[in-house]
C-alpha cells in the first residue's frame, strides 16, 4: 500500500469518526432536549394541579371519608401542598416512563370528580348556617318590675 | 326549628309570663300550659287573701305542728333562709305588722296613688333595721313527717318570697328545654339547655320606659321597690315594704331594686335588702350586680363583683 493511499485511508476513517461522533452528539443532545422537555412538562402539570387545589390523591381520600367528620377535610386543606410534594417525587423515581404520562393525562377525569367534591362541600358549608341560625334566634325579652 | 311559646296571665296579684323553647314547638307549647298551670296552682294554695288557701289555713292552725304540702314547706324553709341570708331585714313574718299598716287585702286593680305623691307625703329617709325578736329562727320543716314546726299565731307572708321560690320551682321543670323564662311578676328565672342569652328590661318605678337593659343565660333577677303597691290612710302614704324593726312602710332613699343572682329566690333577698338598706350600702347588697333608682329618679347601674358563674360553682 503505497503511503498515499495509506493516507487516504486514514483520512476517511477519520471522517467517518467523526461523522460518527456528530452523529451521537446530535443523537444525545436530541435524548437531553427530550429529556429535559418532558421533564419540565410533567412538573408543570404537576404544579398546575397543585396550584389549582385538585391533588388526585386527596380527592381519593377524601372520596372514601364522605361518611366520616367533613371538618376534617377542611382542615387538611392547608397540608395539601406538604402531601402533593410526596406524590410529585413518583415520576422521578420511577422515570418518565409512558405509564406515567398515561396516568397524568387521567389527571382531567379525576378532577371532573373531584368537583362534585367540592360541591358537596359547598353544601356542606351552607348547612352549617341554618344550624347557626336555629341557635342565634334571640329569646324574647323579658321585664322586670316591682312584685 | 321550634318556636318559643309564650304564656301571660294574672298571678300573684301581677302579670306572670312564661317563655319555652324546646326541640319542637308542640313540646314548647304543652311545657308552657304545664308551666302556667304550676304558677296559678301555686297561687291558689300560697295567697294570703284566699280564706281557703293552705297558707291561710297555716297561719291560722292552732297546732305548733301543721301538716303541709312540699310547697307549702319549701315556703317556710324559705322564709327562715330569707331572714338568715338578709340579716332578718327580709322578714316573712310581718304580716300582722303589714295588715295593721294597711295591706289587708290583694290591691290588685285598685288605682294606687302616683309614687310622687307618697315619696312627698312621707318626707323623713332612714335605712331599715331587723326585727329584734327575729321570729323567723323559729320557723323549722319537718321533711320526714311533712309538717310545718312554728309557734301558733306566727303566721308567714308569702310575698316576694313566694314569687322567687315558684320562679326558681317551675324554672327547675323547664331547665332541660333549649330555653325558657320564668317571670313571677318581676322575680324571673332564666335559663336552658341552649344557653342563650336573654335580654332583660328593668322597668322604670315612675311609669315610664325600660331604664336599664341586662341579660342572663343562667339565672335569675328580681325586682322590688315601693311604687307598685301604695296606699294612703290617716296616718299618711304607705306601701308593702316594711321596715321590720318599726313595723311602718320603709322610706330609706330607694324606691327600686333590682338584683341578679344565680335564683330568683335569692334575687329578690338582694333586690328588697338592697331596698332596705338605703342608697349608702345598696351596693353591698348586690354582689352580682343590679340597677337601684332613688327616691330623686337618678338610676344607678351597680357593677358585677362576682360573676353568677363563679357563684354557681361555689354554690
Amino acid at each position: 500500500m503505497d503511503p498515499i493511499e495509506n493516507h487516504e485511508r486514514k483520512r476517511e476513517a477519520q471522517r467517518r469518526r467523526g461523522a460518527q461522533r456528530q452523529k451521537a452528539g446530535e443523537l444525545r443532545g436530541r435524548v437531553v432536549a427530550i429529556s429535559l422537555i418532558c421533564f419540565v412538562l410533567l412538573w408543570g402539570i404537576v404544579f398546575v394541579q397543585m396550584a389549582t387545589g385538585n391533588d388526585p390523591v386527596l380527592g381519593n381520600s377524601s372520596s372514601t371519608a364522605k361518611g366520616s367528620g367533613h371538618r376534617h377535610r377542611h382542615r387538611a386543606r392547608p397540608t395539601v401542598e406538604s402531601d402533593a410534594s410526596t406524590d410529585s417525587e413518583e415520576p422521578e423515581t420511577s422515570g418518565a416512563g409512558e405509564p406515567e404520562v398515561e396516568q397524568f393525562s387521567e389527571e382531567p377525569a379525576e378532577e371532573e370528580f373531584v368537583e362534585p367534591e367540592e360541591e358537596f362541600s359547598e353544601e356542606e358549608f351552607e348547612a352549617e348556617p341554618v344550624e347557626e341560625a336555629f341557635v342565634e334566634e334571640e329569646p324574647a325579652p323579658v321585664t322586670t318590675s316591682q312584685s | 326549628m321550634s318556636v318559643e311559646a309564650h304564656r301571660g296571665f294574672d298571678c300573684f296579684g301581677g302579670t306572670a309570663t312564661i317563655h319555652v323553647r324546646a326541640a319542637d314547638t308542640a313540646a314548647g307549647e304543652e311545657a308552657a300550659d304545664l308551666a302556667r298551670k304550676q304558677l296559678l296552682d301555686a297561687h291558689r294554695r300560697l295567697s294570703r287573701f284566699s280564706a281557703d288557701s293552705e297558707l291561710t289555713r297555716l297561719n291560722e292552725d292552732p297546732r305548733w305542728e301543721v301538716p303541709a304540702s312540699p310547697l307549702m314547706l319549701a315556703l317556710a324553709d324559705a322564709v327562715a333562709q330569707a331572714g338568715s341570708h338578709s340579716g332578718g331585714l327580709v322578714d316573712g313574718t310581718l304580716v300582722d305588722a303589714i295588715e295593721r299598716a294597711g295591706y289587708r287585702r290583694s290591691l290588685e286593680g285598685d288605682p294606687p296613688i302616683t309614687l310622687e305623691a307618697a315619696l312627698a307625703s312621707r318626707t323623713e329617709r332612714a335605712p331599715a333595721q331587723p326585727h329584734p325578736d327575729r321570729l323567723w329562727r323559729t320557723i323549722g320543716i319537718s321533711a320526714a313527717d311533712a309538717t310545718v314546726i312554728r309557734p301558733p299565731g306566727m303566721k308567714i307572708d308569702s310575698g316576694g318570697i313566694a314569687k322567687g321560690l315558684i320562679a326558681d320551682l317551675v324554672g327547675a321543670e323547664l331547665r332541660d328545654h333549649r330555653a325558657y323564662a320564668v317571670d313571677c311578676c318581676g322575680d324571673i328565672r332564666i335559663g336552658g339547655s341552649a344557653g342563650q342569652e336573654r335580654r332583660v328590661l328593668v322597668d322604670d318605678p315612675f311609669g315610664g320606659g325600660p331604664i336599664h337593659e341586662l341579660a342572663l343565660r343562667d339565672g335569675a333577677v328580681a325586682t322590688s321597690g315601693i311604687g307598685r303597691r301604695c296606699w294612703v290612710d290617716a296616718s299618711g302614704a304607705g306601701h308593702h315594704i316594711l321596715d321590720p324593726s318599726s313595723g311602718e312602710s320603709a322610706f330609706t332613699g330607694i324606691v327600686q331594686a333590682t338584683a341578679l343572682a344565680p335564683s330568683a329566690f335569692l334575687a329578690e333577698v338582694y333586690a328588697k335588702a338592697a331596698l332596705l338598706v338605703g342608697p349608702e350600702r345598696a351596693e353591698e347588697w348586690l354582689p352580682h350586680g343590679g340597677v337601684v333608682v332613688r327616691d330623686d329618679k337618678a338610676v344607678e347601674a351597680i357593677a358585677v363583683r362576682q360573676p353568677l358563674s363563679e357563684a354557681a360553682v361555689a354554690a
